[in-house]
């Protein structure tokens, strides 16, 4: 039974050989003398391109933007789940066009929701 | 009959003491006597379903009711069943204990009026009585274990219950103690009966012993043992000593546990444990010999009294010996014709000694006299219950009494000689007692410090209505009762045959001829010459008591003594041996060895969660980490082992 | 055909639009007073439905995503039982709250709905989708008081849920990929006709049995996943703290016995197996929790640990319950009885723990002394409780372990008995421990503590209920046998 598993193990064993394997190659290479060695400080340093970074890194952003992210997912579903809808709704008939309908007033009561709360507004 | 009948008999006393202490006691306070109430209504109507239940099981074939089991819980294969028995040996004893319990409810009424304790005593007494009855009605020998222990706790708060009295503290811990030890026979009785047949339940055991699937030592084993316990009850040699000390409770309370509820319950247990016994020649021998022994050792210490309620007390006791001599050597019947007629005429004797302290304030027959002229009514009553407990023709205690002694007679002789004098003691003291309470002079009543309530400056009067009318009914049932086994007609009951019995012989046969028989002419004349003995004496004082008491010196301080069994038990056994020796055997035990293991699992307990504890250190990562280990863990052990 | 299916889960839907009602409302009106009601009679038309479909025989609906059966069922009604004492409780409590006081109880209803839908799931995806709808409105109420205590309390929760989550679908990945599918009856058929005859010769299946269990068992707070437990439920309003201790437990035990005896029921080897599993984890579970709560001075970190100590005690239930499938004994109702019990009796002792924290606004037991002089009835109320969660007469509590112990017994059990019997014993100290400093430490101050109208009324009805189950239990013991009735064979 063991052995269905075989193919889990190989891929195991080749990602960990890869893993291991690709940041050894350069150092192989520079041992063999096959790469040239000219150390600058843009080299030796952390990221190779770009500018150095002012101040901290972690940056509080405005908490609004993540109201109108998640407001944004919640119309993007409705999109998603309104266009196979579309597309046949003669099809779906009636039962269809309930659930629909029982669908967006769920989403309708949500924006109703982030409206009465102010989520909408910037300030 | 509708089945819930024998429930609501138990349980309308039991709703009056969960009324009176958790509604009426905490709520309405000032209104005493609602409790009073209260439970007079609850008693009342248990006693007329009693009644009702006795009509049934008369009128039914095989007097046998069956009533279902109430299922209670069903865990597993194990089903547990609570139910009701309800022959003719419960349905007798339902209607004694709630005809005794409601005469003296009533009764109470007068004598415990002023009472600080009042609505707390009405509410013992419920207790107690529904314990009785709940004991009697079980059908299931650990239920009536539990009601056993009941009636005890209902007894200790009773005999205790002025509380504040040392001695009545004493009394109470020294019934409750005394009786344990029987308990403990009972107990183990009630284990080697359930290791044996794997059952608690009376009807089934009742078919085991039938069908010869228990026998041989083992029955014997559970015989004795229960007997054991029945003695503690019951009041039996040796363990008789807390009865006597029992006095200490309310008067009321003595009627009710001399009559039907405490003492009575150690007879019930012999009778509904009748087939065991029964099949155990041995256990039968055991009972009869220390009923017999019990009868004439407790009515030569009532010889001496000169409390009135101490005589009545050894009274009792010699009575209950009398039942057991009953039970040993006749049968259910016999044993509990003699309990059904002495309820009546011992609660009313009790309840004439209440009576009597009522108004003169003292239990000591020698501070009174005279008291025939002022309490006409107690005296006439008080007399017919003598006459009756000393077995006159045609009162009830002759017919129960004569009975016993016709099958002691053609069972064992020498216990038969015993108990023909035990009928002699008894007439004497009982007549020593009427004698020197009611005859002569007055001689003044209680010295200052006594009593048990208020003091009463205007001399011995006739006590209320509420008193005289129980003692009244009493008086009549005193007399009276016997008179339904005159034709055979309680022995039918119990032998489950009525009809087959009474036809046999008519009631005015029955009622004079047994005249013409040798066996009750003797009884008879011996009780008289008992009687006569003590007019001799207390009346014309022919014969002067101190001259005898002088001559017989020895004698009479052994008596008086109560043949120094306290003194044996509190100084020899308790102090000596059990305090000094086992008990501390058993402290150096406990502190070294119980209490440091305790002490130690404790702590290791403890330190245990401490530990456990600092394994929670509130960091997330930690807690997702012993979920993924946990998850590990466990699937390898099930990898290597499951 | 959705149509005729659609009124055996109108309980769900009914208290669904009375949640987004209450949503809906809540943006509009000021009087936030009539919001409680509205919940409380969501909860009682839901109720009414359940009842009405009472006696249809079992169903599996939409394509046997859900089945509606007396087991199901009586879950159903625990968890609304449990959710309307909650929002009763909570009368006073969330007046703490000066925002969202809609949020808190539509969440509450929306956590039910959850619950409802987990116990009568029977596919694996709709087990899933209702798990984490409960588990996301309880990781918001968790945190709903917003100190510090709290949000701590609901990031955990949500942290450690998203992982119990995931070794959830895991478990659930590696069983689908075994059998190709993900409805309970189909993965039982195939797993009966598996050609083995021990568990290590399917390591799938072990795997995917082990995860599901370790899924599970953070609902359940089994050890070793119960580490969540005390922060969780000492930082939670207690409100929260007592709807996850009872509510949320009693589903998590609902969901894994029907999946354990549904999916792993039989063949014989496979029940031996996880029964083991559950009854090592149930001796660990219930001896940690015990252990600790000797130590314990809050109360709600101590009630923690009880309902750990408590779960263990409903495992050896579970494991006896997997032990009796394909004997020719009856499944006991023990797990079920006990969780009845549990349930009245816990929350009992929480309504009168939130009254009273609500006045001294401590949750430190010795903060508890004397408070039969300050609220007698409130502490003779968590008196009771606690005496039924000792085991002890005359209450459920002492039923229930019967119940649950000889079960065990009969299906050869008696050594996690024997564990069970000392841990009881063990437990015993440190209720009573809250017992002894309300009865007989001197109270700090004189000051009264009263309770509203309706945390009384909640109260009385637990107490009634674990005194009723004490000293009657037999009028319930045939609701709880006929639900664990489904899984005959």
């Amino acid at each position: 039974m063991l052995a269905q598993y075989g193919y889990v193990g190989i891929l195991l064993i080749c990602a960990i050989g890869f893993t291991v394997i690709i940041p050894l190659i350069p150092k192989i290479l520079m041992v063999m003398g096959l790469i040239p060695t000219k150390k600058n400080p843009t080299k030796e340093g952390q990221y190779e391109c770009g500018m150095q970074t002012i101040g901290k890194t972690w940056v509080q952003y405005n908490f609004r933007y993540y109201f109108f992210a998640v407001l944004f997912v919640l119309f993007d579903m409705l999109t998603i789940f309104l266009y196979p809808w579309a597309v046949n709704v003669t099809g779906l008939g009636v039962g269809g066009l309930i659930a629909v309908g029982i669908f967006l007033a769920i989403l309708i009561i949500g924006y109703l929701y982030a409206w009465r709360k102010g989520a909408l507004q910037w300030k | 009959m509708p089945m819930q009948v024998p429930w609501l008999i138990f349980l309308l006393p039991f709703l009056s003491f969960l009324m009176i202490g958790l509604v009426l006691r905490p709520f309405l306070p000032r209104y005493p006597r609602l409790a009073g109430y209260v439970t007079i209504g609850a008693v009342g109507i248990s006693c007329a379903l009693s009644f009702w239940v006795l009509g049934a099981v008369i009128s039914s074939p095989g007097h046998m009711l069956p009533v279902d089991d109430i299922r209670w819980a069903v865990v597993g294969n194990l089903e547990m069943h609570i139910g009701v028995m309800v022959d003719s040996l419960t349905a007798v004893m339902v209607v004694v204990v709630t005809f005794i319990s409601l005469m003296v409810q009533i009764y109470s009424q007068g004598y415990m009026k002023g009472d600080p304790g009042y609505m707390r005593y009405y509410a013992f007494m419920s207790l107690f009585t529904a314990c009785m009855l709940g004991l009697v009605l079980a059908n299931n020998i650990l239920f009536m274990f539990v009601f056993w222990e009941g009636v005890g706790l209902g007894s200790y708060l009773l005999i205790g219950f002025w509380f504040h009295k040392p001695s009545a503290a004493n009394a109470a811990k020294k019934a409750f103690i005394v009786t344990r030890f029987g308990d403990l026979g009972f107990l183990a009785a009630i284990l080697i009966l359930f290791a044996t047949t794997g059952t608690f339940d009376t009807g089934e055991i009742y078919k085991l012993v039938a069908a010869g699937t228990l026998t041989g030592t083992t029955l014997t084993w559970v015989a004795i043992g229960i007997f054991a316990g029945a003695c503690g009850k019951s009041a039996q040699f040796p363990l008789h000593v807390w009865l006597p000390d029992a006095m200490e409770g309310p008067t009321p309370v003595s009627a009710l546990i001399h009559a039907a509820t405490m003492v009575a319950a150690g007879v019930f247990l012999v009778a509904r444990f009748y087939p065991i016994f029964s099949h155990s020649p041995e256990a039968m021998l055991v009972v009869a010999v220390i009923g017999a022994f019990t009868a004439i050792f407790a009515a030569s210490i009532g010889f001496v009294m000169n409390d009135i309620k101490r005589v009545l007390a050894y009274s009792t006791i010699s009575q209950l010996g009398y039942m057991m001599l009953g039970l040993g050597v006749g049968g259910v019947a016999i044993g509990i014709f003699h309990l059904f007629n002495h309820a009546f005429f011992k609660a009313l004797l009790f309840l004439g000694a209440g009576s009597v302290n009522h108004s003169s304030g003292t239990f000591d027959m020698r501070l009174m006299g005279g008291l025939r002229k002022s309490m006409p009514w107690t005296y006439i009553t008080f007399v017919i219950g003598s006459l009756s407990l000393a077995g006159i023709w045609p009162l009830a205690g002759f017919w129960s009494k004569d009975e016993i002694l016709m099958n002691a007679f053609s069972n064992n002789p020498t216990l038969f000689v015993l108990a023909l004098i035990t009928v002699f003691m008894t007439a004497f003291y009982m007549f020593r007692a009427v004698f020197m309470t009611f005859h002569g002079e007055y001689k003044g009543g209680a010295p200052s410090e006594h009593g048990d309530h208020d003091e009463h400056p205007q001399g011995p009067h006739e006590s209320p209505a509420v008193m005289v009318v129980p003692l009244v009914i009493l008086a009549v049932m005193a007399v009276c009762s016997g008179w339904i086994n005159v034709t055979g007609f309680f022995n039918g009951l119990f032998e489950g045959d009525v009809e087959g019995a009474v036809h046999k012989i008519g009631f005015l046969e029955g009622f004079f001829g047994t005249l013409t028989h040798p066996l009750p002419l003797a009884s008879l004349l011996i009780a008289l010459a008992g009687i006569f003995l003590a007019f001799a004496i207390y009346i014309k004082k022919w014969i002067s008591a101190e001259k005898i008491t002088n001559a017989v010196r020895p004698l009479y301080t052994l008596l008086s003594h109560k043949y120094y069994m306290d003194d044996l038990y509190e100084n020899v056994i308790v102090k000596t041996f059990l305090y000094n020796g086992l008990f501390k055997l058993f402290a150096m035990f406990d502190t070294s060895v119980v209490d440091g293991t305790v002490n130690g699992t404790a702590s290791a307990a403890s330190s245990a969660g401490s530990a456990l504890k600092k394994l929670q250190n509130g960091q997330t990562q930690v807690y997702a980490f012993t979920i993924a280990l946990g998850v590990v863990a466990i699937a390898v052990v099930v990898y290597l082992f499951g | 055909m959705i149509m005729e299916h659609i009124q055996f889960i109108a309980p769900e839907i009914s208290l669904l639009c009375f949640a987004l009602l209450i949503v809906l409302l809540d943006l509009f009106i000021t009087q936030k007073r009539v919001l409680p009601v509205l919940s409380v009679i969501g909860a009682i038309v839901a109720a009414t439905f359940i009842i009405v479909i009472w006696n249809t025989p079992p169903v599996g609906l939409f394509d046997k995503m859900i089945s509606i059966d007396p087991f199901g069922l009586f879950f159903k009604l625990l968890i609304l039982a449990a959710t309307v004492l909650v929002i009763l409780a909570s009368h006073n409590y969330v007046l703490k709250f000066n925002k969202f006081q809609g949020e808190y109880y539509a969440l509450l209803m929306l956590s039910a709905v959850g619950l409802m839908l987990l116990v009568s799931a029977i596919n694996l995806i709709t087990i899933y989708v209702a798990l984490e709808l409960s588990s996301i409105s309880l990781y918001a109420l968790v945190s709903f008081l917003k100190d510090k205590k709290s949000s701590e309390a609901g990031l955990k929760y949500l942290i450690l849920g998203g992982v119990a989550s995931a070794i959830l679908l895991y478990g659930m990945a590696f069983i689908f990929g075994l059998t190709g599918n993900t409805c309970l009856t189909c993965i039982a058929e195939y797993v009966r006709g598996m050609p083995f005859k021990d568990l290590q010769e399917v390591p799938a299946l072990m795997i995917g049995l082990v995860l599901i269990i370790a899924g599970f068992g953070f609902k359940i707070a089994s050890v070793p996943f119960q580490m969540w437990v005390p922060d969780v439920y000492e930082g939670a309003p207690t409100t929260i703290t007592a709807y996850l201790s009872v509510a949320s437990k009693a589903a998590g035990f609902g969901v894994i016995a029907r999946v354990l005896m549904t999916v792993f029921g039989l063949p014989v080897w496979l029940h031996n197996d996880w029964a083991m599993i559950i009854a090592v984890l149930a001796a660990i579970t219930m001896t940690v929790g015990n252990l600790v709560a000797i130590v314990q001075t809050n109360i709600k970190r101590l009630f923690g640990y009880s309902s750990i100590a408590q779960a263990g005690y409903m495992m050896v239930g579970l494991a006896a319950m997997g032990l009796t499938m394909g004997t020719k004994e009856n499944v006991t109702g023990g797990l079920i009885f006990f969780l009845l019990s549990y349930t009245l009796t816990n929350l009992g002792a929480f309504i009168a723990i939130i009254a009273i924290s609500n006045k001294i606004n401590s949750d430190e037991i010795e903060d508890y002394n004397g408070m039969i002089k300050r609220s007698p009835l409130l502490a003779l109320g968590l008196t009771i409780c606690l005496i039924s969660l000792a085991g002890l007469p005359p209450t459920a509590g002492l039923i229930a372990k019967i119940y649950i112990f000889s079960g065990a017994v009969n299906m050869g059990l008696a050594w996690l008995v024997v564990i069970a019997v000392i841990n009881s014993v063990i437990s015993a100290y440190y209720y009573f421990k809250i017992a002894k400093a309300m009865w007989l430490g001197t109270p700090v101050t004189e000051e009264k503590v009263d309770a509203s109208w309706p945390e009384w009324l909640a109260l009385a009805a637990c107490v009634v209920g674990v005194l009723a189950l004490g000293v009657v239990p037999g009028l319930f013991m045939n609701l709880t046998t006929a639900a664990v009735r489904i899984f005959g064979i």
